[in-house]
């Protein structure tokens, strides 16, 4: 892939590990070989009490495995330091764990201190995390842990562990405690972090959307950790490996898979007849819809927005584009979602405006489009799995 | 003679000064229950008297004992007199303010049902709120009582009576055959005293507080 | 920002922080006055020859000076064993022992203070400042002690796997979060065995450590009463400062972000 050369994550490989805790029969963690490629996310989903923070925590060894090997980038993480080879990973974990006697700068410079940064290079890093994560360092840098909510909260937790720049960043249920609208947007904001940072990021969490939503890979954990399916989010969604993932993948697998799909990835329509409303009379456009045979049009302001769409028998009556037809409702654009699409496309009752990266008119996307592309989808891994 | 046969050399005088030990500390602490249950029930209600009786007992409470003793001797001369006034005064912080804390604990929704059920004020009082708030205000009683253990044995200085004054002897006839055992009679006497107490409010507490509550 | 609370607001409190609150400004207040007036009227009186000789400025001075060194060097005991001993005995490998230490200050505690002062002096047959302290430090070390032990056990788990987790060593950990969240704690209790220690400092005089409480006997003895009470009342002046020094530290020395 041509994006695999600003990778600054590197590859984890979990080689036969088990936990055994002292006075109980059944390991915790069973034999557990995975490759965590780097760069990208993993997520450990599965039900509560199946091992998979006590997996995660391993790999920083906030608990030592009982026997097996882990390697980071190449080494071997049992043979370093615990406390140093901790400062090498960034580490954010649910309702943010921050320290509520430290300030919010001084929250995210503890890594970096710890790490020996001079004071100067601390500042400008954790102003520069500060943005990062999309809080004001002028207004926020002093303010302690207790005076923000939920999501701001998470929003330092996430700066926090990023701070020293690790290469791998472990995260165990970091949008667990918040709110939904807020968790969606911190989904969100690590998506859009992680097309710029790149890292190597595991993730635990028991919801199976978040896995879909946030996921380049999945792994799906049963009890003692034993890994049931870990595969991209397409494929466990299209094909779940036995009974119990498709039980965890649940109801609506169709739905979730328009989860995954942007607007950018289909072959939406761009053949609607536009105009731009300071241009254009409505005579003219009234011509140039009947030549074309088409009922409805689309007006755009002067930055090709889209504003109106307007009936052909509006046009008799009107003296400018301007104040004609209806509104454009809900706009798609083309980072959508196609669930997203999905709905803008039943609320506006036919098909929906796709706009691009500046607002602007890119096309149009109906029903059709939608449920090609699952039977597509439905189609490629059911030959794919045969094959295998 | 080590300590043993100390005591059982001086027993009958042991064992009555023991017996007043107890008996002034208690009755103290008696006098402080009731007195502090109703400074506690007739300020709980008022956020800014329960506040200035909090603080003035804790204000008591600071009050080194044996200055608050001087004090007292010029006034109530020497004697019980000067010793239960000093003892029930310090008796009163835990008192009061495990009452105030107690009755404020207790839950507005069972105080309404009890008057929905048509409880007067007095009734409500006594028969659910201070009922609910009695291990709060027993517990207070058994710190208190622990308190005065310690300082009853000061009191001897006033001429009170109790183990203290077998303390003050030993310390007097510091470097004589029998000052050590004496003190150290005293002193154990005290704590083994203190724990026995301890085990009857234990009792108290089970006999007294209903099941419904019990922790 | 509809979550960001006010640091510096003044909420409805509950009884006993209001009366904290009102005793953090009545009391320095009236010690002054109280012991202004007592002094005031001391010094004004017709004094005899006895009288004359404890009510001098030196006299009182020198004792209330006795006084407050054997409160700052229990103290200082205090805080030197209960807190670092606190911090041992919250560590995974010595967690087994805390009952044990618990208990012997528990002990020293509910045994009466002036008992274990006489026994300790007729023990060792020390005699002053350090056979007044070092028994009074004994019994003033439970609060400390207790309140370490709990402050740093109620820091929320959390916090201790965050640290760790980002790369803190344990003793990191434990001097940068588990300590400083446990210090509005340590203060209270500092606070309550200062009290301790200042009111059992009256009692130093009976092993030749001096302080105020020389001055009570000594009025008591002779029988002149305007000495006992010169005495009494700058004991119990002193205490109550004192009780308000511990109560303007645990206003002021938390650590900031907490409530």
């Amino acid at each position: 892939m041509a994006d695999n050369d600003n990778v600054s994550g590197v590859e984890i490989q979990l080689d036969h590990v088990t936990k055994r805790y002292s006075g109980s029969r059944e390991p915790a963690v069973k034999d557990v070989t995975m490759t965590i490629p780097a760069g990208k996310i993993v997520i450990l989903v599965g039900p509560s009490g199946c091992g998979k923070t006590t997996t995660m925590r391993m790999i920083n060894r906030l608990i030592e495995p009982t026997s097996g090997t882990i390697t980071i980038g190449g080494e071997d993480a049992l043979r370093l330091n615990a406390d140093e080879l901790r400062r090498k990973i960034g580490y954010a974990i649910q309702q943010a764990g921050l320290f509520p006697h430290f300030t919010v700068a001084q929250n995210i410079a503890v890594v970096p201190g710890l790490l020996g940064w001079d004071r100067k290079r601390i500042e400008q890093r954790v102003d520069e995390m500060m943005d990062l994560v999309g809080l004001d360092p002028a207004q926020f840098r002093t303010r302690y842990p207790r005076q923000l909510s939920g999501g701001q909260q998470q929003r330092v937790g996430v700066a926090r562990a990023l701070a020293a720049d690790p290469p791998v960043l472990l995260m165990d249920e970091p949008f667990g405690a918040v709110d939904p609208i807020t968790r969606g947007n911190l989904q969100d904001e690590l998506l859009r972090l992680q097309t710029d940072l790149r890292k190597t990021i595991v993730f635990v969490t028991h919801d199976f959307d978040e896995a879909v939503k946030l996921g380049d890979k999945i792994a799906v954990l049963g009890e003692a950790s034993t890994i049931m399916q870990y595969d991209t989010p397409e494929a466990i969604l299209a094909n779940p490996a036995n009974d119990t993932v498709a039980g965890f993948v649940g109801a609506g697998a169709s739905l979730k898979q328009l989860t995954l799909l942007r607007v950018r990835d289909v072959n939406y329509n761009d053949d609607a007849l536009t105009a731009v409303s300071e241009d254009t009379s409505p005579a003219q456009l009234r011509s140039r819809m009947t030549e074309a045979g088409k009922t409805y049009a689309l007006v755009l302001d002067g930055r090709r927005r889209p504003q109106r769409w307007v009936h052909v028998r509006d046009l008799s009556t009107a003296a400018s584009l301007a104040a004609v037809g209806r509104p454009v409702g809900d706009l798609v654009s083309t980072q959508s979602t196609l669930q997203d699409a999905l709905e803008a496309i039943l609320a506006e009752g036919g098909n929906a405006v796709v706009t691009g990266t500046r607002g602007e008119y890119v096309g149009t996307i109906d029903i059709r489009t939608v449920t090609d592309t699952i039977q597509q989808i439905r189609e490629e891994h059911e030959t794919g799995s045969a094959a295998s | 003679m080590n300590l043993f046969a100390y005591i059982a050399d001086r027993w009958d005088r042991l064992s009555l000064q023991a017996l007043l030990h107890v008996s002034e500390v208690v009755q103290s602490t008696v006098i402080a229950a009731i007195a502090g249950v109703l400074i506690g029930v007739a300020v709980y209600r008022s956020p800014i008297g329960s506040a200035v009786a909090t603080a003035l007992a804790s204000t008591i409470l600071t009050i080194p004992s044996f200055a608050l003793l001087g004090l007292l001797i010029p006034v109530f001369g020497l004697g019980a007199t000067p010793t239960v006034i000093a003892l029930v005064l310090y008796a009163l912080l835990p008192i009061t303010r495990n009452t105030i804390v107690g009755l404020a604990g207790v839950d507005p929704a069972v105080t309404d049902a009890a008057k929905g059920i048509g409880m007067n004020r007095l009734g409500v009082l006594t028969r659910v709120e201070l009922r609910l708030a009695w291990p709060a205000i027993l517990a207070g009683m058994r710190v208190a009582t622990q308190m005065l253990m310690g300082i009853a044995v000061i009191a001897a200085y006033a001429k009170g009576p109790g183990l203290g004054g077998e303390v003050f002897s030993g310390l007097t006839r510091a470097g004589s055959a029998n000052a050590t055992n004496q003190a150290l009679a005293g002193t154990l006497g005290v704590v083994v005293l203190a724990l026995l107490l301890e085990g009857v409010y234990f009792l108290i507490a089970r006999l007294t507080v209903s099941r419904g509550i019990r922790g | 920002m509809t979550t960001t609370t006010d640091v510096t607001g003044f909420s409805t409190e509950s009884g006993s922080r209001r009366a904290d609150r009102m005793r953090l400004f009545a009391q320095p207040a009236a010690v002054v006055v109280i012991v202004g007036l007592v002094l005031a009227w001391a010094f004004s009186r017709d004094n005899d020859e006895i009288e004359a000789q404890s009510i001098q400025a030196g006299v009182l001075l020198t004792k209330t000076w006795e006084h407050l060194v054997i409160t700052a060097v229990v103290a200082a005991m205090v805080v030197g064993i209960a807190v670092p001993l606190g911090m041992l005995l919250t560590r995974t490998w010595a967690r087994p022992a805390a009952p044990a230490f618990i208990g012997i200050a528990n002990i020293g505690q509910a045994a009466p203070v002036l008992g274990v002062l006489v026994l300790f002096f007729l023990w060792t047959e020390w005699e002053g400042l350090w056979a007044a302290a070092l028994p009074i430090a004994f019994y003033s070390l439970l609060p400390v002690l207790r309140n370490t032990i709990t402050g740093i056990e109620s820091v929320d788990p959390a916090l201790v796997d965050a640290g760790r987790g980002i790369g803190m060593s344990s003793s990191g950990v434990l001097l940068r979060i588990e300590l400083p969240l446990a210090i509005p704690l340590i203060l209270a209790g500092l606070r309550t065995s200062l009290v301790l220690a200042v009111g059992t400092a009256t009692l130093a005089f009976f092993v030749n450590g001096g302080g105020l409480g020389e001055l009570i006997d000594t009025g008591y003895k002779l029988n002149r009463v305007p000495v006992l009470v010169v005495g009494a009342v700058l004991a119990v002046g002193l205490a109550l400062l004192v009780d308000w020094i511990g109560a303007v530290l645990e206003e002021y020395l938390g650590p900031k972000g907490l409530s």
